[in-house]
């Protein structure tokens, strides 16, 4: 095995040496402007090491397998000039199992994929002729292996199902964009769903009516949500606290948030999107508890800044991805929650998000689509309005979780994960 | 390469196909905070076929070069599977060129150890500064890179790309306060372009403690001016994108808007595209299907006259190719990207931009930017008030938001002096190819009725 004789190669020079390879094989179809596109095969090989050499780290990559001399002697280069390991590489662990492979994609191929991409824009079509529909329909069959000179050395093979529908209508100098999409690892996804979800967005948009400035309601889409889970995940991101620039840095077990939010982070979840049994640095995954009733129970670390922060490494790689992010369901149907505001806004996505500074939890976005709430219904659509406010105090401020959940997914998506309607009492609305 | 490529081609049964094959190696120097955080250096080899048929396109990626003419049978039988309609293809005459980096310093001729001690200075100087001073970020990238580019209408394509970039940023905190500033910097050709940035670290640093005590900027409706990077960040984001042709091209609606002839802005007000432009950072010889690339106005005396083209697009619309097809790495096929995106130099001088506003905001650069179709919003890395006619005091969170073609209906005036946005390590994304260099440039420009977010 090619990581075993990257393995072999390093300890010539190095104490402690790993490597992670990467091989995949892709198909996609692609589906533009009410047509059929373009298809694409992609064969990928990735080859990431790391090395320490007299208590120092190097890396290095290649997309090469037979670049084994060349990455491994980049990487023992870099160690000589590295920043001091905080860290020992891991021991051998036993993994748990996970449902990650469908051997229901296998047979999958492109004329298939092109039914399924037909099938969805014939249905927006039929909604609306005058929307300039698009699909995507991805598939992927990956290996990931990973070895270490502690003699840890495990491979998952991975089966990923992507599908995404939508488009955009021009009315005047007036454009609207609406899509949804689904990533899971096994075949069974429901891709009718996904395109009667593309369809209710626009549905809900076919009007669009004026809102007043002030201080409203707002609930917050499953993929929504994104405008205050992205301060949340660089304030819990263990490097931001251990280099003292997360606001939630002497926070741990503390209230932070309303005592109905419950947020974990869930690696096990079968087909999952970002689900996986270890991580590139070789560590198990595990089960993290972010949020437990509004208390703050975890920061995410790697093994160096575990290392240097006196913390334990929590298994999300290197850069610390957060895996399928599963946020517990509440009380509330979604029509109830609705049908309890006078005058609100519902918000699914935004422009503008992460500019400023999303750390400290300010934002002030633009609502790109979103909808009008008034006496529990949905009135249209919303334009030229911006949402203000800060993440933390909005997740203090959570009157209402709904039971419906939804996956939020896809490969072009920052976040992964299982997520409720959220209902945040009161943010700041300006209409221009 | 070149008799691999075109013996590969042979394999070709469709209307059209191409081979591009990139060997890229780059070196990385990150600090934060106290720590050097990663140093390293990474080879990536890899190519994409495309080929087309009956208007449909297959490709093929792949980091194995082994067998180069079964991609070329695997992209053919993919396009045969999609083509349905008519190919749009413009002409091209077959081009076979080779172009070498020339280089002034050669960041390969470095030594790492050179290149780590030099960004631990930087470091240095960032957290040394002030005692608020709570982190700091250093990023250095060099990349050098080789393409290769084949057609099988007998165009081939050799192009060495060089970049070298820095980045430093400082992140200063005063209670609950954390405000951040950054500096970019670097060059195509020339390792010197990162060797002084002393200075310039200093100075980002400096700006975040001044951040710490400014205000954040009144929301409301303002005369603003933007400094050059803004306009540039602003031309290029809000308008730029809509020049793209492929958001147009299939699209009946958006051609009423972006209808050729139409005034979009005031007669002294020139937008250019100039993919040949000596020294820029989205400059080529030819983009990525071998189309030589130009200066193309987009808008030229307030009216629109072009837009930017693959060879699809061209054909498609029957105007002529502009040469904006670009891919960001072997992954990708190319798509209607920008190069050097610029307003063009007016007549005003900025003192007298500023003399009759009573109450206004100067913007000065950018932190982000996004748009959607004629919506956009960008932060700029802070402002000052106007007051009276004179630049007052420094302001924070300052967004500018509102609908492209209204703001530039509202550009009053155009400096007398164009400037372009440093290199650094971003660039523009787009259907997820990102970060593809592009330069951005412009003089400061005076918008009227401008809205800028934040609190009332």
């Amino acid at each position: 095995m090619i990581v075993q004789q990257i393995i072999q190669k390093a300890l010539q020079k190095a104490q402690a040496a790993q490597a992670v390879m990467l091989t995949q094989e892709t198909s996609s179809v692609g589906f533009e402007n009410d047509r059929l596109k373009s298809a694409e095969s992609s064969q990928r090989t990735q080859i990431d090491v790391k090395v320490i050499v007299d208590g120092k780290v190097g890396v290095s990559s290649t997309t090469d397998p037979l670049d084994v001399d060349g990455v491994v002697n980049r990487a023992l280069e870099a160690a000589e000039f590295g920043s001091p390991a905080h860290f020992d590489l891991p021991d051998a662990h036993s993994l748990e199992p996970v449902k990650i492979f469908d051997p229901a994609l296998l047979p999958l191929e492109k004329p298939e994929m092109i039914r399924i991409g037909q099938q969805m824009m014939d249905m927006i079509k039929s909604y609306n002729p005058e929307i300039l529909a698009g699909a995507e329909i991805n598939k992927s069959v990956y290996k990931v292996e990973y070895a270490n000179s502690k003699g840890a050395n495990y491979a998952a093979e991975h089966t990923d199902f992507n599908v995404g529908a939508g488009g955009q209508l021009v009315r005047g100098t007036d454009i609207l964009f609406a899509s949804q999409g689904v990533g899971q690892k096994k075949r069974a996804v429901d891709t009718e769903e996904i395109a009667a979800q593309a369809i209710e967005y626009f549905r809900m948009a076919e009007k669009t009516v004026p809102v007043e400035s002030g201080e409203l309601p707002v609930v917050f889409t499953p993929s929504g949500l994104i405008a205050l889970l992205l301060s949340l995940g660089l304030a819990i991101d263990g490097k931001n606290v251990y280099l003292g620039a997360s606001p939630l840095r002497d926070k741990l077990n503390q209230q932070i948030a309303s005592p109905s939010l419950t947020v974990v982070d869930n690696p096990f979840i079968e087909y999952g999107p970002r689900t996986s049994p270890f991580d590139n640095e070789g560590l198990p995954r595990k089960v993290t508890p972010l949020i437990e009733k509004g208390v703050l129970r975890n920061f995410i670390y790697d093994l160096d800044t575990a290392g240097r922060a006196g913390a334990k490494p929590t298994g999300h790689g290197s850069n610390r991805q957060l895996t399928n992010l599963v946020i517990n369901p509440g009380e509330t149907p979604y029509r109830e929650m609705l049908g309890g505001i006078q005058n609100g806004l519902l918000v699914h996505e935004f422009l503008g998000l992460g500019q400023g500074n999303p750390i400290n939890g300010e934002f002030s976005v633009n609502i790109f689509l979103g909808y009008k709430i008034e006496n529990g219904q949905i009135m249209g659509r919303v334009k030229d309005v911006m949402l203000a406010g800060n993440a933390f105090d909005a997740l203090k401020n959570i009157t209402a979780v709904s039971k419906e959940r939804e996956w939020i997914s896809g490969p072009w998506s920052w976040i992964a994960g299982l997520m409720p309607y959220i209902q945040v009492d009161k943010l700041s609305v300006i209409a221009k | 390469m070149r008799d691999r490529l075109f013996e590969a081609l042979k394999a070709q049964d469709v209307e059209y196909a191409d081979i591009r094959v990139e060997d890229k190696t780059n070196t990385w120097v990150n600090y934060r905070g106290p720590d050097l955080d990663t140093i390293g250096s990474a080879r990536t080899v890899g190519g994409i076929v495309r080929s087309l048929c009956k208007g449909g396109w297959g490709y093929a990626t792949f980091n194995d070069l082994n067998d180069l003419p079964r991609r070329v049978q695997e992209a053919c039988e993919t396009a045969r599977l999609v083509g349905r309609d008519k190919t749009y293809f413009a002409s091209a005459e077959p081009v076979v060129d080779v172009i070498r980096a020339k280089l002034i310093k050669d960041f390969r001729q470095i030594p790492l150890a050179e290149k780590k001690a030099r960004m631990e200075e930087y470091n240095r100087i960032i957290l040394g500064h002030h005692k608020n001073i709570q982190t700091s970020t250093v990023r250095y990238a060099d990349t050098f890179k080789t393409i290769w580019f084949a057609n099988s209408e007998g165009t081939y394509i050799e192009e060495e790309k060089p970049d070298v970039n820095l980045m430093t940023a400082a992140v200063a905190r005063e209670g609950d306060i954390v405000q951040t500033a950054f500096e970019t910097g670097g060059s195509a050709n020339d390792y010197q372009s990162v060797e002084s940035f002393h200075e310039k670290a200093r100075d980002a640093a400096q700006k975040a403690i001044e951040l710490l005590a400014a205000p954040p900027v009144t929301g409301g409706k303002y005369t603003v001016i933007t400094d050059p990077v803004l306009t540039g960040v602003f031309t290029h984001e809000a308008f730029g994108h809509l020049s793209e042709s492929d958001f147009v091209y299939e699209n009946p609606s958006m051609q009423e808007i972006m209808q050729l002839g139409k005034r979009f802005g005031v007669e002294g007000l020139n937008i250019i595209d100039d993919g040949s432009l000596p020294g820029g950072l989205g400059t080529h010889r030819y983009d990525y299907e071998g189309t030589p690339t130009r200066k193309n106005y987009l808008i030229q005396d307030g009216i629109l006259v072009g837009r930017l083209h693959s060879r699809e697009t061209a054909a498609k619309m029957v105007e002529p190719v502009t040469g904006n097809s670009r891919a960001v790495h072997y992954e990708h096929p190319p798509i209607v990207r920008m190069t050097n995106t610029y307003i063009d130099q007016g007549t005003v001088a900025f003192e007298d931009m500023l003399k009759d506003i009573d109450l206004g905001v100067y913007a000065i650069k950018a932190i982000g930017g996004q748009t959607a179709m004629e919506m956009f919003t960008f932060s700029a890395a802070y402002g000052y008030m106007i007051r009276n006619g004179q630049i007052a005091e420094l302001v924070r969170d300052v967004v500018l938001t509102g609908n492209v073609f209204e703001t530039l209906m509202n550009i009053d005036q155009i400096g007398n002096q164009v400037e372009w946005e440093p290199n650094g390590p971003g660039g523009c994304g787009k259907g997820g190819q990102h970060p593809l260099r592009v330069g951005l440039g412009g003089p400061h420009i005076r918008i009227q009725h401008c809205v800028i977010g934040g609190q009332q």
